[in-house]
């Protein structure tokens, strides 16, 4: 596993709410190969989503090192950080993914402009992108007017918007029915087709039994590694 | 998308928030321009009455304060406490013009009217004054009156009519041509007459004095308080004390427009704090798609601004509105009672306009600063976690 897009040595993430201390994290080691479909899984509470948030440069580890792509993000300024997530990962989140203000089309434009994608060029890349998730007739659309679905939808499409190598979502279909799974998740599976390295957080086994790679948490660690590819 | 796109479809989303917190500063604004416009027409109305008074000197008994000296201008009533002989001495001196006045008042329809006793004819000279209809004073002594074409117009009195001074009736012999100052809105009645009716034996109000070189104002101020104990104040200085009221006045009213002011930036602060903790998760998930720190800055901190900018916009324009339907009413207080028509709208100039603007937009910046900073120091995962 010579290309790994993602490595991590040791990570460990401790929080303290007033006078008790939660480890988080607990030395958390491991490498996810560039272009793989990984889940990550276990119960909740025991780490999944601050790995993923670590992975992301969302917060900082306690301890430990994250590389992404080869640089070590760890060491990494806010704003080199910001500049990091803008131009290089995608995120999905379970809820509320989208600016409630602003219309599906605007909601990626915004996205567009911290990756630096002129204005001009913003517009056409929006409809590209929806029509990628099969929703290029709700363009204009609030996500108000939006299905949960849908919403996530236009949030993968969104996470697009940057053009990432990665793409991480927490539970992206955690709040959906069926039927709205079905239609996020083949958007996903296609977007790994595609090329993309995509890491998920998911409850899911049948994600989890799709996955090339799945890694569990338990208790803030590696409890187990399995890799198809 | 841009920057100042977003903060404009952030800033209205919450249209009944936007606009009640608009509405503040926009107040606050207004009344700070209302004040600003009435103090500034107030001053610009005193230097051309003093102009109007036409004298290089002001002759007053001793012991005056400075409200007396604005009543000087004002044309209200005064005591009498110079006689006559102190007029005649000052008339002596040589290179000067003394007038005496003596400001009484009178009601004519339950409405305050200055009553001025002069002498008629240096009066005449003095002011240069023409008539609009009649005839001016003959004589000395004359037991009638003249008046301000202002008197004229608003209680509708011709040349033949009479009116009632100290219960005695007096005939109208002419009205004067306008001169667009308070000799307007005055009746005059020859000195000597007036002193009877009013009881005040050979005494007068104050004396104007017009002297022939200005160059040595300093040594004909000396020579009259030689010749008599009585104050003497140049027209300058009278101007500067008045002003300086004025000025006291106005500032103490603007002062209470900056409270309005303060509250109103409250009110930005209540207002950006509460759509912080409101668009948390959004700050996350700006901070998720690569925005930075400065730029979740920015947002709300230019959110804010726009209230100062919008708030300053109507605020100048409706204290504009303000001052012009206020300031009738304000004339008819005694003390502003020069202040009259549209001369207090002329008052504000561009300069204020735009300084009560950038006034407004850096009163909300500066309200802005702090909930922005603490919008900006959130961490993502913080923001996202948020429920």
């Amino acid at each position: 596993m010579n290309d790994a897009i993602i490595k991590t040595e040791n990570l460990h993430k401790t929080y303290m709410t007033g006078k008790v201390t939660t480890h988080a994290l607990r030395g958390v080691s491991l490498e996810i190969p560039r272009g793989a479909f990984c889940a990550i899984v276990g119960p909740s509470g025991h780490g999944k989503s601050t790995l993923m948030h670590l992975i992301g440069g969302l917060d900082r580890a306690s301890e430990g090192t994250v590389f992404i792509d080869g640089e070590e993000i760890t060491r990494l300024s806010n704003s080199r950080l910001a500049a990091l997530r803008a131009r290089k990962i995608g995120f999905v989140f379970q809820f509320f993914n989208l600016l409630q203000s602003l219309t599906a089309e605007e909601n990626m434009a915004t996205a567009m402009m911290f990756a630096g994608v002129p204005e001009k060029k913003q517009a056409e890349k929006a409809r590209e992108f929806l029509s990628l998730v099969g929703l290029s007739e709700k363009l204009k659309s609030k996500p108000s007017e939006l299905s949960g679905g849908q919403q996530q939808r236009v949030a993968i499409a969104r996470a697009l918007a940057n053009d990432p190598e990665i793409l991480l979502m927490d539970e992206p279909t955690g709040n959906l029915d069926s039927e709205s799974e079905a239609e996020v998740l083949d958007a996903v599976f296609r977007l790994h087709k595609e090329g993309k390295t995509v890491i998920i957080v998911t409850h899911n086994p049948e994600i989890a039994k799709r996955a090339e790679m799945v890694i569990r948490i338990k208790d803030g660690r590696l409890a187990e590694r399995q890799a198809l590819i | 998308m841009n920057i100042p796109k977003l903060v404009v479809k952030n800033i209205t989303r919450r249209k009944g928030r936007f606009i009640f917190t608009l509405l503040g500063i926009t107040i606050g604004i207004a009344s700070f321009v209302t004040l600003l416009s009435l103090g500034g027409g107030l001053k610009k109305e005193i230097r051309k009455q003093a102009a109007e008074l036409g004298a290089n000197l002001v002759v007053t008994p001793k012991g005056w304060c400075a409200y007396e000296q604005v009543s000087v201008l004002t044309g209200e009533q005064l005591p009498e406490a110079i006689p006559f002989d102190t007029v005649k001495k000052i008339s002596a001196i040589r290179g000067l013009t003394a007038v005496p006045y003596l400001t009484e008042r009178t009601a004519y329809r339950n409405n305050p009217v200055s009553v001025i006793g002069i002498l008629p004819e240096e009066m005449r000279r003095f002011k240069n004054w023409g008539m609009e209809q009649g005839s001016y004073f003959t004589a000395q002594d004359e037991r009638a009156l003249v008046i301000g074409s202002g008197i004229a117009g608003q209680f509708k009195i011709k040349p033949g009519d009479e009116l009632t001074i100290k219960g005695e009736r007096l005939p109208v012999k002419g009205v004067l041509k306008e001169t667009g100052g308070k000799d307007d809105i005055a009746v005059y009645i020859p000195l000597s007459v007036a002193q009877k009716l009013y009881e005040v034996g050979s005494n007068v109000s104050f004396i104007a004095i017009k002297v022939d070189d200005i160059a040595k104002i300093d040594a004909y101020i000396l020579q009259i308080q030689e010749a008599a104990n009585v104050a003497v104040v140049s027209d300058k200085q009278l101007l500067k004390s008045v002003l300086s009221i004025v000025g006291t006045v106005s500032m103490t009213l603007q002062l209470i427009a900056a409270v309005a002011i303060l509250a109103a930036a409250f009110g930005i602060i209540n207002t950006m704090m509460t759509a912080i903790s409101e668009r948390k998760r959004e700050i996350g998930i700006l901070q998720a798609i690569g925005a930075p720190r400065g730029t979740i800055f920015s947002l709300f901190f230019l959110e804010s601004g726009c209230y100062g900018l919008l708030g300053g916009i109507f605020g100048v324009g409706c204290g504009l509105l303000f001052s012009l339907f206020a300031s009738p009413y304000i004339s008819q207080n005694e003390f502003t009672s020069l202040i009259r028509g549209t001369e207090v709208g002329e008052a504000l100039d561009l300069r204020v306009i735009l300084g009560s603007i950038l006034f407004s937009v850096a009163v909300s910046l500066v309200s802005g600063f702090y909930p922005a900073w603490k919008a900006a120091r959130m961490t993502p995962v913080e923001a996202i976690s948020y429920e």
